[in-house]
């Protein structure tokens, strides 16, 4: 019996508990994503994406296959095999690559795959001369734009047009009193010889470290566009901790200041602000000649930053992320724009290594007394969530959970900053929301990380790239209708290791019977399928713990 | 009628009648009076044609070369024909050997007569092959039609003598000419490198070409165009007013005295990849595991939810989509599983004008079946069944798509081509599977007659369907596809069981809320969990989700919220998690808390506060609510809507009858009449040993008192006794396997009641063939005529 079973809808489910099941993970982990991981048995997908990935990585179909068939418990559907075998031989087909003469060119080493593809209305424009039978000019502004086309009918193209060097700045990696971690390391070499990709680790497994690697690797003036001006700072401080940059290299390119450096950190709301229509700060691109372009939590790379990335083809790119799944299903041109996957580390792995802390997950459910749930169904369908969401039971649940980690370090998470509000008067402790001035936030913070404020409660703002070390316990009170990718990022809130080498803890506090536990239960489904311990109990428990 | 020929028949033992009638199943149906009758039978053009269709590529040659040589050819001449096309190689011996198995073989078929060592073509065959080895007629028939006046003319044109003052008919005299070599070599030297090369264009067949105003009388020294050169020396005859053909003899000459240009008593060698013969078992088993498993899938949605019958009959397209889409499989695979299900009987029309597809009451007899057992039925409905279900979503000759069941699917050779193609398959080398090329010219080789493009496509269908159903694995015919192909389907479900996953009894139950059965479950298992948890993903292995609707649907039909987690318990390896229990726990708990009447339609609840809940929500409004006391809700809806209504709107109602019970909504599965489905079609190992040899019992009777005018026996006095239909039935096919007389009573077509000693020769389609000893003569029984039976001897 062996430890893997392929189904014919594509998916493989890996037996956990198999003593092959690390053999057998290590040899389908190229070509399928991991979708879900809980206790017994893990399922991985083979899409066209992650068959091509496995190509840019330099594995052929005759290893997908084999791998299949020696690890599948039961006769591998013939046709799925073919399928594998097609799909892979599609990548490749199409190159594009570097001329001296017509600069960049695109090659077919099929024929009659050029030729479909110079038949489609949408390519014709981005293309030049044909200079032979299976070569044709390609205008080097568009090399983005016709990898994006083809992969969107299904022809990948393969390029092996390089890149530039850009302007060479001296940056080297500080290792004192630190070292680069096994897999960071394996994860930046990945990417430098792959030449633009994607990195995937988990939140908390240091992303900022990969990039500040590969930045080291590039030693070239680097351009970061990050999530948020918080997001901005913390990169800016660890650059200067972990590399030989100082702060006069770094620039900030935000809402409120704007230096160009030769490493400059932009926000993705400045770079995608318009004034009349334009994008006002796009030349940010063209200020200087980058060599490196780091893009941080590319699973949230807003759309315009997609269609400037597309002009950047000739520059390296790094996208660093902790999933690939994006909300928007754009995950195409993730891989057309900034690179195939070049690393990767499943989340629960990464625990077992001690890297991140493990968690419990615990959703406590109120129920709603009498007059709210009358309340509850006479409100407007777009008021439910929020009404239920913010129901006052949910503050005494809150306190109680307090109380039971006196000596703990405890986040406190909303959506409704009036449940905040009050959230803060009851608990006793700082809220940090939208309106909380950049300077405030950062001492709050600091004032948490020292232990001196033990409870701190915050709005969505805190959701990323912020560095919280000693939260040991997160309590969620509402949140965006149960998107998954704000569960990951929350629960990353708490999986920075602890110093005491404990386990954390994250509690969702949910109305029983309303849409908001109808939202809990896809986020339980999230953790679950992450492989996180998830119990549900109920608020009289908790409240009768007191 | 050649007497010749229907002497040479009786002459045959009965065990080379049994042998004929066995391979040409259809000369006893019906069963011919006597040998002349069969000999008449034998030699119908209809009965040679269908004969000369199974023929191999080498037989069928040696049977043109008969026909192409002068009868009775010696056997010596035949061989150094043969000889002449063989291919280096073959050895003379054997030549020889091959000749006179084949020549035995066509003695057995009755195709050829005569002495082994002079054989003749049987009478009719001549006809049939009208251009034997693309040979045109002799020129005596070519010229048939000629004025003499012509005929003396083209004589005079090739050098012959004045044909006025000869004996020979003139026709005659030119066939002798073109029968010369001498003075064929010359007339050849006569005429234009043109002309010379259309006649090449022709030497190798077909022998005829189309030329206009082909009647034009010209003489050799007028011709124009090289077709006139032809036409004027009688290298070419008129057949027709625009066609021309090339007379044998010239054609013969032209192919060097050679009939055929290369033969091989050999089949051509089937090339292809050779792959682990286990493997190859493993993978068909596979694939038989997953087709039984889409037939069942597919008719227990259809139990529920069954599609309608279009008015021509069939599937509609929209249907054959959705299965496809419930399936998880490509479209036309769908469509074999649909009419492979239907040729099974598992699936039939039902209810008229607007009637349904619906699983048979078959059905419910082959799913309690082990997975070898419902595979073995599939697959031998398959290989039976002249409907062709690769040609669903094309459009026939009229441009009418054909749907998925529709009538118009069957193709009468569809069962044949397909056994052959197997046949071939099964002919190759272990482990080898032979590309779809060297298959199509293996099957040209053992059934020339048979070629051309439809069957090509059968062939190409036949493959692949093969593959999806796992009769082949990787190409390579499996084991237990090799045995059903034999007829044993016993044994080929002993050969498959073996590889099949064994049906586990346990799942691993995850914190996601889902249960991933790691192999095919055990039956009770497998129904408990389609019933409480949704199917996520099939294959070798399933993942079922269980969530609220699904829970809320076991509790629904009956279950309770302890025996659920019972059953997860005793079906799960590890501990069921803790999400999982809190969800069954919490479905259950509000699961029927609110209760809806039928008659009056009412909603009552003995939480006051919830009700106050229901009648404040705006979203009632339409269900037009009343509040009759604080624990009662009366409503103008109809029970189901009101029902469906407050689901929507986020309770948990149940319904509960008049009486106050609770009523357990479950969705009956429905089933078809079981009246139409379609009638197997007759199967290919020929006709049961004991029917052979009682049709030939009874061409020998009657074939006895056809030549001695055989008196009739005087019917016995007396009433035979009434017995019951299937007594009699019985009692008939006994009388069939011993050969024995018996005493029955009949009505006769006036409705006249008369006793008849026969001699029971064939049971089939309620008619019995005997031979009737009171009117010596062979004669066909309606079955529900026959009033009693009992043995002969039971007369005195």
């Amino acid at each position: 019996m062996s430890c893997l079973i392929v189904q014919s809808d594509k998916t493989l489910l890996l037996e956990v508990g198999h003593e092959r099941a690390g053999e057998c993970r290590k040899a389908i982990a190229p070509f399928a994503e991991l979708e879900r991981a809980p206790e017994h048995v893990h399922t991985y997908r083979v899409t066209p994406l992650a068959l091509w990935n496995a190509r840019a990585a330099g594995h052929d179909a005759e290893q997908v296959i084999d791998a299949l068939i020696s690890y599948s418990r039961y006769p591998v559907p013939h046709a799925l095999l073919v399928d594998v075998a097609e799909t892979m031989a599609r990548y490749g087909r199409l190159r594009l690559e570097k001329d001296p003469v017509h600069g960049l060119v695109l090659t077919g080493t099929d024929r009659a795959v050029l030729e479909e593809v110079l038949r489609s209305k949408k390519v014709q424009p981005l293309l030049g001369e044909r200079l032979s039978a299976d070569r044709v000019v390609v205008h080097p502004s568009e090399r983005g734009t016709v990898k994006q086309l083809l992969l969107k009918l299904g022809w990948p193209a393969e390029d092996l047009a390089g890149y530039v060097d850009g302007e060479h700045h001296p940056i080297t990696l500080n290792e004192d009193g630190w070292r680069l971690r096994g897999y960071q390391r394996e994860a930046a070499e990945a990417f430098w010889h792959g030449g633009s990709g994607v990195v995937v680790l988990p939140c908390g497994a240091g992303k900022t470290i990969v990039g500040a690697a590969a930045m080291a690797h590039a030693r070239a003036t680097t351009l970061i566009l990050v999530t948020n001006t918080v997001s901005a700072h913390q990169w800016k401080q660890e650059l200067i901790r972990r590399t030989s940059l100082t702060e006069d290299e770094i620039g900030e390119y935000t809402g409120t200041r704007k230096e160009i450096r030769p490493v400059t950190i932009a926000t993705y709301q400045v770079m995608t602000t318009r004034r009349k229509g334009v994008y006002r700060h796009l030349e940010l691109f063209d200020a200087r000649d980058w060599g490196l372009i780091v893009y941080d939590e590319v699973h949230l790379l807003p759309a315009p930053i997609f269609r400037m990335t597309a002009g950047l083809q000739a520059r390296r790119r790094v996208g660093l992320t902790a999933t690939l799944v994006r909300e928007d299903g754009r995950e195409g041109d993730v891989f057309s724009l900034i690179g195939p996957k070049r690393y990767d580390a499943p989340w629960k792995e990464m625990e077992n290594q001690g890297w991140i802390a493990p968690a419990d997950c615990v959703e406590v459910r109120v129920t709603l007394g009498d007059g709210e749930r009358l309340a509850y169904a006479m409100a407007d369908p777009e008021e439910r969530y929020r009404f239920c969401a913010t129901t006052p039971s949910k503050i005494r649940v809150a306190e109680a959970l307090v109380r039971r980690h006196p000596d703990d370090q405890v986040l406190v998470i909303g959506q409704y900053i009036d449940q905040l509000d009050e959230l803060g008067e009851h608990l006793n402790a700082p809220v940090i929301k939208g309106e909380t001035r950049i300077r405030e936030r950062e001492q709050l913070f600091q004032a948490f990380r020292d232990g001196e404020v033990r409870v701190l409660v915050v709005s969505k703002v805190a959701n990323f790239s912020i560095d919280l070390p000693e939260a040991a316990v997160a309590i969620q009170v509402s949140g965006t209708f149960g998107s998954r990718q704000e569960e990951a990022q929350r629960l990353g809130r708490v999986l920075r290791p602890k110093a005491d080498g404990g386990g954390a803890r994250f509690y969702s506090v949910v109305s029983r019977d309303t849409v908001d536990q109808e939202f809990a239960a896809h986020r339980q489904r999230f953790l679950a399928e992450q492989g996180y311990a998830y119990q549900i109990i109920d608020a009289d428990d908790v409240l009768a713990g007191d | 009628m050649s007497t010749e020929f229907t002497e040479w028949l009786r002459s045959r033992d009965d065990e080379q009648l049994r042998a004929l009638v066995t391979v040409r199943p259809e000369l006893i149906t019906p069963v011919p009076a006597h040998v002349e009758g069969l000999a008449g039978r034998a030699s119908s053009p209809s009965a040679v044609a269908r004969v000369l269709d199974r023929l191999d590529r080498f037989t069928l040659a040696v049977v043109e070369a008969l026909v192409v040589l002068p009868s009775p050819t010696g056997y010596r001449a035949l061989r150094d024909r043969m000889a002449r096309a063989l291919p280096e190689g073959v050895a003379a011996p054997a030549l020889r050997v091959a000749l006179t198995e084949t020549v035995e073989r066509l003695r057995t078929l009755a195709l050829v007569y005569g002495p082994q060592t002079a054989p003749t073509p049987a009478p009719g065959v001549r006809e049939v092959l009208e251009t034997p080895a693309g040979l045109g007629p002799p020129a005596v028939e070519v010229f048939r039609h000629h004025p003499a006046e012509r005929l003396s003319e083209l004589i005079r044109d090739i050098g012959g003598a004045d044909a006025a003052g000869a004996a020979r008919p003139p026709k005659e005299t030119l066939a002798g000419l073109l029968g010369d070599p001498a003075t064929l070599t010359r007339l050849l030297g006569e005429i234009s490198p043109q002309a010379r090369s259309a006649l090449d264009e022709l030497a190798w067949g077909p022998p005829s070409g189309r030329v206009p105003n082909a009647r034009r009388e010209v003489r050799a020294a007028a011709a124009q165009s090289p077709i006139e050169e032809l036409l004027a020396r009688a290298l070419l005859g008129a057949t027709g007013e625009e066609t021309v053909v090339l007379p044998r003899e010239v054609g013969l000459f032209l192919r060097g005295g050679r009939i055929h240009r290369d033969l091989s008593p050999l089949p051509p060698a089937l090339t292809g990849v050779a792959r682990d013969r286990g493997l190859a078992d493993r993978t068909a088993a596979g694939q038989a595991f997953a087709f039984t498993r889409a037939v069942e899938e597919l008719c227990e949605r259809w139990s529920v939810e069954p599609p309608g019958v279009l008015r021509g009959g069939g599937l509609a397209v929209r249907d054959l989509k959705r299965a496809s889409g419930l399936l998880d499989l490509p479209e036309w695979v769908t469509g074999l599983v649909v009419e492979v299900a239907y040729a099974a009987g598992l699936l039939a029309a039902s209810g008229g004008v607007d009637g349904d597809w619906l699983p048979t009451s078959a059905y419910d007899v082959w799913r309690v079946r082990s997975t070898e057992d419902r595979w073995g039925t599939l697959a031998a409905a398959w290989l039976a069944t002249d409907r062709v279900p690769g040609v669903i979503g094309e459009r026939d000759e009229r441009d009418r798509l054909l749907n998925a069941l529709h009538p118009d699917l069957r193709r009468p050779a569809a069962a044949e081509v397909r056994a052959a193609t197997l046949g071939v398959l099964a002919a190759a080398g272990p482990g080898v599977a032979p590309t779809a090329e060297s298959v199509g010219e293996r099957l040209a080789w053992e059934q020339p007659r048979r070629r051309g493009a439809r069957r090509d496509r059968l062939m190409a269908f036949t493959l692949r369907e093969a593959e999806q159903i796992g009769v082949t694995g990787l190409g390579v015919i499996s084991g237990h596809g090799r045995a059903l192909l034999r007829g044993g389907r016993a044994e080929a479900m002993t050969r498959l069981a073996p590889l099949l996953p064994e049906p586990l009894d346990h799942v691993l139950l995850q914190a996601d809320l889902t249960a991933v059965a790691p192999g095919p479950l055990t039956g009770d298992l497998r129904r408990w969990l389609a019933l409480a948890a949704d199917v996520e993903s099939t294959g070798g292995a399933t993942v079922y989700r269980f969530c609220e609707r699904s829970i809320r649907r076991a509790l629904d039909a009956g279950q309770g919220a302890d025996e659920m987690l019972a059953m997860l318990e005793r079906h799960s390896t590890t501990p069921v998690p803790q999400p999982l229990g809190y969800l069954v726990t919490d479905v259950a708990r509000r699961h029927g808390r609110m209760r809806v009447g039928t008659a009056s339609s009412y909603i009552r609840c003995d939480d006051s506060s919830l009700l106050d809940e229901v009648m404040a929500d705006r979203r009632a409004i339409p269900l037009r609510l009343r509040r009759l006391a604080p624990t009662v809700i009366a409503s103008g809806t109809p029970r189901s809507a009101l029902v469906d209504a407050l689901r929507a709107m986020g309770y948990a109602p149940a319904a509960e009858s008049l009486e106050g019970d609770v009523l357990i909504a479950r969705l009956d599965a429905r089933r078809a009449d079981g009246s139409t489905s379609p009638r197997p079609t007759a199967t290919f190992n020929g006709p049961e040993a004991d029917v052979v040899a009682a049709a030939v019992r009874a061409v020998r009777a009657g074939d006895a008192a056809h030549r001695s005018r055989r008196a009739p026996v005087g019917a016995p006095a007396g009433q035979v006794p009434r017995s019951p239909a299937t007594a009699t039935i019985n009692a008939l096919r006994e009388a069939i396997r011993q050969g024995s007389q018996v005493w029955i009573g009949y009505l006769d077509s006036q409705g006249n009641a008369t006793s008849r000693i026969l001699e029971p020769a064939r049971l089939e389609g309620g008619y019995l063939t005997a031979y009737d000893e009171t009117r010596a003569a062979v004669h066909r029984f309606a079955l529900h005529r026959i009033t009693g039976i009992t043995d002969v001897t039971d007369i005195n």
